[in-house]
């Protein structure tokens, strides 16, 4: 009976177990395959240096960086009229010279690989971009509100889609004043001539698409469209932060395709996520239209605004980030010498902050105190170079 | 017990033939003869021939007879019995050498031993034989018990001419249940009706003597002689074919393929429900109606059917008059519906009665049973998953009586002794309740009251709990105005909602909720004529009131925005009428129309689009702000009703139905999750009503004395407006849907094949479907495409199905019940490749459906074996023991895709994906 109850009782176990299913990977042929379709990154600049950069899509599944188109040539195509080139500057990126485009005219990117295969992009009209009115913040409840304000007096934009790159200065953790030196293997004080490692600027660009529309209303006017939100416990917002706008004018057709690759999304998997999109850019294939290819090469002028927040600007009574690390105190142990100790720090990814003096007092330290390098030198994370838009 | 009747039977006419079987011998002739392939009449004539015999049959009934035979120096009683031999055909020879051939049911020769005795004898119909003789008064309802006894009806007259009508109730002599569908007929002339969902028929006859016959699923066939001289009543009681193991399948209608104008219906009685294997050994009849052709599911475990290509939303499911939205537990693997409490499952695909309206593809009719009215009864069943039981009986005798039914899982506990850590976390469980009474005030009227509330709750490691619930209430007044014209009241009261709660982020803990309120009163009379018509008409109106979604902060970290949807409100109203009209006894129409009208009503603020613009957030001109009922937009139109039988021969016929069905509520389902998110949305200024036109057309064809039933149908289907959400749509918590959807137009067509065998050791059926759905997106005013505006496979278009459930009968007590089950998989879109554009990782997705997941198929095998036959005992009990997915095949439940650390993984759930032995013990008392 105790093993028909055992047995029983696993049969159940089997079921349920059945029941909160059973889940395996799944990776149909198709999606196994080489579906490796070349994507063009970039927009025709109409007053200044267009950037295109060429990469093929990977299989989901994979890790590794996406593919690098490199070796094209790149033209930029007046209607019935004058050719740009692009030149490679970094690989798959092209860079053309800085260029005014005719605005009466329709222009396209056209693109031949290396391997010969032709591409070309839908000939547009380029979009005059208005200037930037205004980039304007406000202190929320416990969050820092970016706008950006503009207006086309003529009417002409209604369509708008901005980028930014936001860079804000840091500092590391742990202030370090002495360092280990490579070629004596001790270790010594900072000096005026070692590199500022506490102090840094890192900068970041927009990853959401930000559109806006000013289609519904009277006048072409985009009032404070919300472009960023920083949570004041962010490390943007600790010592001073700084944004840079670049607005780019689309056309109706520019402004759906951006909407649904806006949609489209990384989630997946989840509740609230939208259901697929189907991307059709304007970019083809000359020898099978059918070939997906993905981008859609749009032409404007860009309009670029910067600001600065400082943090006494900003509400006092924040709490506001403040970086933190850990240390660790080390001391010889029997029969180990300072000289023992420093050789911890050979290599460079273990660093030490300071000295440890004796309780009592004295002048000569019996052991350091030490930390990870992402602790002590800012220049993991970004640069110590400081940028020259900087005030 | 029909063994047992057939024996009764037999011995009676033994006994007629041993009583003038001395009489006869003297002059019984032998005869001889050679027939090869001759037709009855050609028999008889030869036999007439020979002989001093008479034959006395409808030429038309013995026509598909064919007699090949060799006798010599044989008794006529010998060679009819090999002429007949499997066929239904009975004969009777009585004292003056006359031979009745009749079909079905042995014409009696003599008279019952106690004819002429005084009428108090005959016990079981005591109270109403004083009543037998009593002419006049149409008050006056008999209740007829005796099969042999003539019951004389309405005010006698001498030469009475014309025609009468007859009407009155069926019940099962045991509880006192209405019988419902079963066929009441006189077979010369023919003329015959169905009895209605309330045991009712009604019948315009030739005044004179009849034998009306009763046919019933798994009841006994019975009779009676009646003498009709004028309008009448006459309730009969059926006794309950006991020995249901042999008579499983519609055994009554038989020939009602064949001879029964409806097409596109599939009627499936509870005894037949019960064989069908099922995962965890619950009866379940969304699983075995799914199994019928023209159904289909998205997949497995998934919550809704697919009816000839039609979407899940376009079934109205109604359970005792009550809409049930989700008709599901636990996301599909029960169904919602209790088997204890039911009585019989009616789906209409095609040819659907003017009666029903509201959604485009089907209606599934769930009626629950009506409790014991003559004593209290019981049963229940204890699973491995779930356990229920149902209890009912009379509150007063004959007159009220209650049904209650519970159900419930404990998988819950189960969960939480497994030795894994994520299914401690998890839970599931789900408990369904039902409450019923019926009440005859009078013999006029009646009034039911149902009750219905199903819970259910589903959490998947310690994430993410899904709960939902449906709640229904209905009340119902069915008065008789007349012999020929009754009504009925109803009021109904549904609702269903569901909360999702997520807290295992606490910054995102969060809690959705839906709800949908449903109020319907409604009236629908039937009025009978005369024998040829029968007229149905009726009005009907629902008040809807909808709150799309609630998304509020589920923990006090969250950063979750509180953030509601505004509430939606709606009234559907509608009138119909329609006729059914048999021409002839080969020929019947029915015609009906059915009007009905939509009014979107306020409180409510309503975008108004650019016209001729796509709709997006950027195309809103203005809004305009409706007051509390304030109606902001209205839709109205007519629904045609069609069909028409015609009769090849006794045994085969064609049928052809149109219809037309308006729907003005719609379902958005999110597919991309592991679990789904219905959102129903009513029609509004800028989301119109779908719209469905069905033309079908059928070959029926019986064989085998109607043991085989093989039919064919072929169906054209185009929906416009139907909603299909246009590409990166957000279904959940939008404040304006309509920018996210579109009306899309769709067609589906197909042909189903069906071969039943409804009766004997081996029984079941055969379907195999071919179909296709189809849907086009292509709004030329707002230039919104799909696949380039090309049609595409829907969601569920799967071209092959076939399905085979067979049960075999070793004995009275064991039978086995086989099932298989193959379909071509459901269409998909796939995510093709990952890119990074715009500083961010995108996915480029395939064309909408342009590839499939893997075809499905299943085998499971049931062994049924039931206790000893008495009917006396205290308990009924069963043992079924059931392998559910024999050949452990892995069918997808569920594909989904998530990022994870970069990588995009594509998994396929399945939830059944090994075999499943389960046990189930059945009671009855």
């Amino acid at each position: 009976m105790q093993m028909y109850t055992r047995r029983l009782k696993s049969i159940i176990c089997c079921c349920l177990l059945l029941l909160v299913g059973c889940v395996e990977p799944y990776a149909p042929e198709v999606i196994e395959g080489p579906n490796h379709y070349l994507v063009v990154d970039g927009l025709i600049n109409g007053n200044g240096i267009t950037t295109v950069k060429l990469s093929r899509t990977q299989n989901i599944s994979e890790e590794s960086m996406p593919m690098a188109e490199m070796g094209a040539t790149l033209l930029l195509e007046e209607e019935q009229g004058a050719q740009y080139p692009l030149y490679e500057t970094d690989p798959a990126m092209y860079v053309s010279n800085s260029l005014n485009l005719d605005h009466t005219k329709k222009y396209r990117l056209y693109i031949r690989l290396s391997t010969g295969r032709e591409y070309v992009s839908d000939f547009v009209d380029v979009k005059q971009t208005p200037p930037i009115e205004k980039v304007s913040w406000e202190a929320l409840d416990n969050s820092l509100q970016i706008y950006v304000s503009s207006r086309d007096p003529q009417n002409n934009t209604q369509y708008y889609r901005w980028e930014y790159e936001d860079t804000w200065a840091y500092t590391a953790a742990l202030y370090s004043n002495i360092k280990y030196d490579e070629a004596t293997g001790t270790i010594v004080a900072r000096g005026r001539g070692d590199e500022n490692i506490y102090n840094c600027w890192r900068s970041d660009s927009s990853k959401d698409i930000k559109l806006g529309t000013s289609a519904k209303l009277s006048q072409d006017v985009i009032h404070e469209y919300p472009i960023l939100t920083l949570r004041a416990l962010s490390e943007e917002l600790r010592i001073k932060y700084s944004i840079l706008v670049k607005q780019y004018a689309l056309t109706q057709e520019a402004y759906q395709y951006w909407e649904a690759l806006r949609k489209n999304t990384e989630g997946i998997g989840t509740l609230f996520d939208p259901l697929p999109a189907q991307l059709t850019g304007n970019v083809h294939s000359l020898a099978n239209p059918d070939e997906p290819v993905i981008g859609y090469v749009g032409a404007s002028s860009v309009q670029e605004k910067r600001i600065f927040v400082s943090r006494d600007e900003l509400p006092k009574e924040w709490r506001y980030f403040y970086p933190t690390c850990q240390m660790d105190s080390l001391l010889p142990a029997e029969g180990e010498t300072l000289a023992d100790l420093a050789v911890r720090f050979k290599g460079g990814n273990y660093m030490p902050v300071t000295e440890i003096y004796p309780p009592q007092g004295g002048i000569a330290p019996i052991g350091y105190m030490g930390a990870t390098k992402r602790c002590v030198d800012c220049r993991t994370r970004g640069t110590n170079v400081k940028p020259d838009f900087w005030e | 017990m029909t063994h047992l009747y057939r024996s009764i039977l037999s011995l009676l006419v033994v006994l007629c033939f041993v009583a003038q079987g001395q009489a006869q011998q003297t002059r019984t002739a032998f005869i001889s003869g050679n027939f090869t392939s001759a037709t009855f009449e050609e028999f008889a004539r030869e036999v007439e021939a020979q002989t001093n015999y008479h034959f006395y049959f409808d030429a038309t009934a013995v026509d598909s007879l064919s007699v090949t035979l060799q006798v010599k120096e044989q008794p006529l009683s010998d060679v009819l019995r090999q002429v007949f031999q499997n066929t239904d055909f009975q004969f009777a020879i009585d004292a003056t050498q006359r031979v009745f051939i009749t079909r079905g049911t042995q014409l009696s020769v003599s008279l019952p031993k106690n004819f002429f005795e005084p009428m108090e004898s005959t016990a079981e119909s005591a109270p109403q034989v004083a009543a037998t003789r009593l002419q006049g008064e149409e008050k006056e309802i008999k209740k007829a018990g005796s099969e042999l006894k003539l019951y004389e009806i309405g005010v006698k007259r001498e030469g009475a001419t014309g025609k009468a009508n007859l009407a009155g109730h069926l019940r099962d002599s045991k509880t006192g249940e209405p019988i419902i569908g079963a066929a009441v007929y006189i077979e010369s002339p023919l003329i015959g009706t169905t009895s209605d969902q309330y045991g009712y028929y009604s019948l315009t006859l030739p005044v004179g003597r009849h034998e009306l016959k009763v046919k019933a699923i798994g009841l006994q066939n019975t009779r009676r002689h009646i003498m009709l001289y004028s309008e009448g009543k006459l309730n009969i009681d059926i006794a309950e074919d006991v020995r249901t193991l042999k008579e499983v399948l519609v055994e009554a209608e038989k020939d009602k393929n064949v001879s029964g104008l409806q097409m596109g219906m599939e009627k499936l009685d509870i005894r037949t429900i019960k064989q069908v294997p099922t995962a965890f050994g619950e009866t379940d009849i969304l699983r075995v109606v799914l199994t019928l052709p023209g159904v289909k599911s998205v997949g497995e475990g998934s919550t809704g059917m697919n009816v000839r290509g039609g979407s899940t939303d376009q079934n109205l499911i109604l359970f005792d008059d009550a809409t049930i939205y989700n008709p599901s537990h636990l996301f599909g693997f029960f169904s919602a519906f209790n088997p204890d409490i039911l009585k019989t499952v009616e789906l209409y695909k095609s040819g659907i009665p003017a009666k029903y309206g509201g959604r485009l593809s089907s209606v599934l009719e769930v009626t629950s049973r009506d409790g014991n009215k003559k004593e209290f009864a019981g049963s229940g069943g204890i699973g491995l998953l779930t356990s229920r039981l149902t209890l009912e009986g009379p509150i007063r005798k004959d007159k009220t009586s209650f049904l209650i039914g519970g159900r419930s899982t404990y998988s819950d506990w189960l969960l939480k002794k497994l030795p894994n850590k994520s299914f401690n976390e998890s839970s599931a469980g789900f408990y369904d309740i039902n409450g019923h009474i019926s009440h005859e005030i009078n013999e006029k009227n009646t009034l039911y009251l149902n009750g219905y509330l199903s819970k259910d709750r589903f959490q998947l490691g310690a994430d993410t709990l899904y709960r939902f619930s449906n709640q229904a209430a209905s009340l119902k007044w069915k008065h008789i105005f007349q012999n020929k014209l009754y009504g009925v009241l109803t009021g109904v009261y549904s609702h269903y909602d569901y909360d999702v709660t997520s807290k295992k982020n606490p910054v995102n803990a969060s809690r959705l909720t839906f709800g949908i309120n449903q109020s319907n009163l409604q009236a629908d009379f039937s009025y009978f004529p005369t024998s040829k018509h029968t007229v149905d008409f009726g009005a009907s109106s629902i008040l809807y009131n909808v709150n799309p979604g609630t998304l509020t902060p589920n923990s006090p970290e969250s950063l979750i925005a509180p953030n509601r949807l505004q509430a939606e409100r709606a009234i559907e109203s509608a009138i119909y009428a329609s006729d059914r009209f048999d021409i002839t006894r080969r020929f019947s129409v029915s015609v009906g129309l059915r009007y009905s009208f939509f009014n979107a009503m306020g409180p409510r603020s309503v975008n108004n689009y650019a016209p001729g613009a796509p709709k997006t957030e950027g195309t809103i001109q203005d809004t305009a702000v409706y007051k509390s009922g304030d109606v902001f937009a209205t839709y109205h139109g007519p629904e045609y009703r069609l069909s028409a039988r015609l009769g090849l021969t006794d045994n085969s016929s064609v049928k052809l139905s149109f219809n037309r069905m308006r729907q003005y509520i719609h379902m958005l389902s999110n597919t991309t999750s592991i679990s789904p998110t219905d959102v129903w949305k009513l029609s509004d200024a800028n989301i119109r009503p779908q719209v469905g036109d069905q033309l079908a057309l059928g070959y029926y064809r019986n064989f085998r004395a109607n043991t085989i039933e093989f039919s064919v149908e072929g169906y054209y289907k185009k929906m416009q407006d139907f909603l299909d959400y246009k590409s990166s749509a957000t279904l959940v918590m939008n404040h304006h849907i309509e920018t996210d959807v579109a009306g899309a137009e769709g067609k589906a067509y197909g042909v189903e094949v069906m071969l039943r065998k409804a009766t004997g050791k081996m029984n079941g059926w055969v379907s195999y479907t071919y179909s296709r759905t189809l849907v086009r997106l292509d709004d030329a005013e707002t230039g919104e495409k799909i696949n380039n505006g090309e049609y595409y496979p829907s969601n569920f278009d799967k071209p092959h199905d076939f399905t085979l459930i067979s049960n075999y009968r070793f004995s009275q007590r064991f039978s086995t019940s086989v099932n298989f089950t193959y379909s071509t998989g459901r269409p998909i879109t796939l995510p093709l490749a990952k890119y990074t554009l715009g500083n961010s990782q995108r996915i480029y997705y395939s064309d909408r459906n342009a590839y499939r997941v893997p075809d499905y198929y299943r085998l499971d095998l049931a062994l049924n074996i039931e206790g000893n036959h008495k009917i006396k005992k205290l308990a009924h009990s069963s043992w079924t023991l059931a392998v559910y997915n024999l050949t452990g095949r892995r069918n997808p439940y569920s594909i989904y895709f998530k990022a994870e650390e970069g990588r995009i993984n594509g998994y396929k759930m399945s939830i059944f994906g090994q075999p499943i032995p389960t046990i189930t013990y059945n009671f009855r008392f």
